[in-house]
């Protein structure tokens, strides 16, 4: 009865969202990779509740009032964080969704300005998007980093070995 | 021309091109002679050093991509794609190096390439504008304005930025990212939720923040704030002291909107500690130039049981509330 009641206020909200410009929570909470059923092609939702933003990747079943200053995932969560990396992998090659569709409010900024505007003129670019991605995104570089920096030591070693 | 004066010349080319921070070195072929095809490569602009082709990174870059790793990047653009954007972060200590090295857009077109001095998410800016020596318009960089011209774009810290938009399927262009050691980093954004640094501010007038996209516990190690601990600081507080440190917290990039957890305003050895629950944990110092200030700090992350004890502790969260 109230997660029906919940839901309704959710997409009402989403589908009349108030017309000041809100400042957003960053959810770092991680439930979207919980479930195994995010391996199928739903297009992440970004919901907005009250000043909450979040993206959910498939998954209604999850609370949406989790704390925002939620878990990194424990060690213990393996499995889930790989899971969550490649929906996010999935996500940057635009297979999941295009990051612009995801978000006709927040997607670069002050991008329908710009159209009308010369380029000299244009105010300053920005992209929204949340911690809680921009992590992921700094982790898949960072594990890239380290792939590469152990292949070049390889290569390394190779000649001086010669 | 003698081969002493020649030595010299050849000292004197290389001093000016070490200068510039490109090294040199001279090809010596038969007989230990510097010929002259060897003395004028030393004013060429192509770095001998550079790897062979086999050896530069290289992949295709995504429409949001974070780039951590030198090499050359590649974008095709297989429909059209309005909002992209690529990250780029080095070690604290390196700067940021954008080159364009082929550029195939339609600028007339509406497309863009823009290189931005910073990171900016929802109009925040990391530095933010108080801490970044050049204005705003300064920190975006265009290619139809001025890349064909201007093909080298350099960052003032570890991180930049790159937008674009292509609206053509088949546009494409390629960059090459290098890191550049910066010798005294000032702003930096941590890689990684754990680790630690020493922030120096050489007797420059300047506010330096070093930014961790974590909830973290923050050690400071050590602080030395000029060389005066006098009464006047314990009066004024530290706002009144041109030299200290704060502990930011808060839910953006933006330093000049976040919270102040601490202010430090005397120097101290000896572990201070305090545990930040927000999206963005940052330590600013602020100089004013007189003296040479230097914090040392650790830090790590936050586990989610400790996040739900502070949760539960705290009466109201400030960066809950944000």
């Amino acid at each position: 009865m109230k997660l029906n009641f919940l839901v309704t206020t959710v997409a009402l909200l989403v589908a009349f969202p108030p017309p000041y410009e809100c400042r957003a929570i960053e959810s770092s909470s991680n439930q979207p990779a919980a479930d195994p059923d995010g391996e199928r092609q739903a297009p992440p939702v970004l919901a907005r509740l009250g000043e909450e933003y979040f993206i959910r990747l498939g998954n209604r079943d999850q609370n949406p009032l989790r704390s925002p200053a939620d878990s990194f995932p424990e060690t213990s969560q393996y499995s889930k964080r790989a899971l969550q990396l490649q929906l996010t992998q999935r996500l940057l090659e635009g297979k999941v969704g295009n990051i612009g569709r995801l978000d006709g409010n927040y997607a670069l900024r002050a991008l329908d300005s710009v159209e009308r505007e010369r380029r000299s003129e244009e105010p300053p670019i920005s992209l929204d998007l949340t911690f809680h991605l921009l992590r992921e995104v700094l982790e898949m570089a960072r594990a890239e980093q380290m792939a590469q920096q152990a292949h070049s030591n390889r290569k390394m070693m190779e000649i001086f070995g010669k | 021309m003698s081969g002493t004066s020649r030595a010299q010349l050849c000292f004197l080319l290389l001093s000016v091109t070490a200068l510039r921070g490109h090294a040199r070195f001279l090809d010596i072929q038969q007989d230990n002679e510097i010929s002259p095809e060897g003395l004028l490569s030393l004013l060429s602009s192509e770095l001998k050093r550079e790897l062979p082709e086999e050896f530069v990174y290289s992949r295709a870059l995504r429409c949001l991509d974070m780039v951590a790793v030198e090499g050359q990047f590649t974008f095709t653009a297989e429909r059209p794609q309005l909002n992209c954007a690529v990250f780029f972060i080095g070690e604290p200590s390196d700067i940021i190096s954008v080159e364009y090295d082929s550029v195939n857009i339609d600028c007339r077109g509406g497309d863009f390439i823009k290189v931005f001095d910073g990171w900016v998410m929802k109009g925040e800016k990391f530095p933010s504008t108080q801490d970044h020596p050049l204005p705003l318009y300064k920190r975006y960089s265009d290619y139809c304005d001025t890349g064909v011209t201007r093909p080298i774009v350099r960052s003032s810290q570890n991180v930049a930025m790159l937008f674009f938009r292509l609206h053509q399927s088949g546009s494409s262009f390629t960059v090459t990212f290098r890191k550049l050691i910066n010798p005294f980093p000032c702003n930096v954004v941590s890689q990684t939720p754990e680790g630690s640094f020493t922030m120096i501010i050489p007797q420059q007038h300047r506010n330096c923040s070093f930014s961790i996209i974590y909830p973290v516990e923050i050690q400071i190690g050590e602080l030395n704030l000029g060389q005066h601990n006098d009464l006047k600081r314990s009066i004024l507080g530290c706002p009144g002291s041109g030299d200290f440190v704060e502990l930011l917290g808060g839910n953006g990039m933006d330093t000049s909107k976040m919270y102040p957890m601490a202010d430090l305003c005397y120097s101290f050895n000896g572990p201070a500690q305090m545990k930040v629950g927000c999206d963005n944990t940052v330590v600013r110092m602020v100089s004013s130039g007189k003296f040479i200030n230097r914090v040392s700090f650790q830090y790590r992350l936050l586990g989610h049981q400790e996040l739900q004890q502070m949760k539960g502790n705290s009466i109201e969260d400030v960066c809950l509330r944000a």
